[in-house]
């Protein structure tokens, strides 16, 4: 039994010594990554070295804003809607719900009728967005508020480019994030704030009406 | 007979933990070079690349420096899962190939998660005691944050 024991060890460390191979995970990534930033339209600056000059933030986004009516974002809208409506009133696990039911909105949406160009945007937004809502799901509430701030401007986003049939508030707050401010978008005038939900519930004002 | 049992379950656990040394991961470690790494598509100034190198990317990058105990199970099981969320959730090897938008919100997320002490993980700084943050580096990194963002 012993001597079995001792075997048993020798065997393993010798296995555990051979598995010290390297690995080249990053290969497969990379080359998809650079497919979709050739397809992509907005970007002309994507060589590493100009980016470095001119400073990766220094590029904005254009995205030409559409009055179109459209009922197809409406679930994603309906969804961002319900999480903010829960961050007003404190709800955690009702922000949680949205996220969800947002995630879910996104993979419902049919992507066949938008544009060429429609879709790129629109894919390099979805991964973000996702990405956040996915974080309200498993997160604290003050985590929430902070991926919702970022959503936000994705949703915004979506909107833009592809429209909205309904009417919704551009709503703001200067002192969220140290006064650095955090945006909303509202279905109602009134303003309800969901970044301090009770503590501040009347903070901010409206930026911009859509529709 | 109580000892004997005793005697029994030790001989079992041991043998499992041998057993267990049979079933390795496969380490995270990459010799390729790194062209898409934050410092190559942001200008980090020195001090914050050391933070980020020092602190972040054992679990963040392609690249981890093990420490001897790793190579134990289920010690390195245990690392192996921390490296794979950490990395799916941002690898600093692969921010030049993130989007525009998504490299936005990373920044926004590496602040907060410094900002609220919430990375390094405890967990990793009690071991690996040089990666836990003053907070004059918290202060370093969240100003070099911040001072990008404004230009968006």
């Amino acid at each position: 039994m012993k001597k079995s024991i001792y075997l048993l060890a020798v065997l393993a460390i010798t296995f555990t010594a051979c598995k010290n191979e390297t690995k080249s995970t990053s290969e497969a990534s990379h080359s998809k990554e650079m497919v979709k930033e050739e397809s992509g339209h907005d970007h002309g600056n994507h060589d590493h070295g100009d980016m470095k000059e001119d400073g990766m933030m220094s590029e904005k986004r254009e995205i030409t804003e559409t009055n179109q009516k459209n009922d197809a974002t409406t679930p994603i809208i309906d969804a961002y809607l319900k999480i903010k409506n829960a961050l007003v009133n404190d709800d955690k696990s009702g922000a949680t719900s949205g996220a969800t039911d947002l995630l879910k909105a996104f993979s419902d949406f049919d992507m066949t009728k938008l544009s060429k160009e429609q879709h790129t945007e629109y894919m390099d937004i979805l991964e973000n967005a996702q990405e956040q809502a996915e974080h309200i799901v498993k997160s604290p509430i003050d985590h929430q508020r902070e991926h919702f701030d970022v959503l936000t401007e994705d949703i915004n986003d979506i909107i833009s480019l592809l429209g909205t049939e309904k009417t919704l508030y551009l709503q703001f707050c200067p002192m969220y994030n140290n006064n650095k401010g955090g945006k909303w978008l509202s279905e109602v005038k009134e303003i309800k704030n969901p970044y301090f939900g009770s503590k501040m519930l009347t903070c901010g004002s409206i930026k911009k009406q859509i529709n | 007979m109580i000892r004997k049992y005793v005697k029994k379950i030790l001989l079992g656990l041991f043998v499992v933990l041998i057993v267990i040394q049979f079933f390795p991961v496969e380490y995270n470690r990459s010799e390729e070079a790194t062209p898409s790494d934050i410092s190559t598509a942001l200008q980090v100034p020195a001090d914050v690349q050391t933070i980020f190198t020092t602190s972040c990317y054992d679990c963040h990058s392609n690249n981890t420096k093990y420490p001897w105990y790793s190579k134990i199970q289920p010690g390195s099981w245990f690392m192996a899962n921390h490296i794979a969320e950490g990395k799916e959730e941002l690898n600093f090897n692969e921010f030049g190939n993130y989007s525009k938008r998504r490299q936005k919100s990373k920044l926004k997320s590496i602040a907060s998660q410094i900002k609220d002490d919430e990375m390094p993980l405890f967990s990793y700084t009690l071991i690996h005691r040089n990666a836990s943050l003053s907070e004059a580096q918290k202060q370093k990194v969240l100003n070099w944050v911040k001072n990008l963002l404004e230009n968006y």
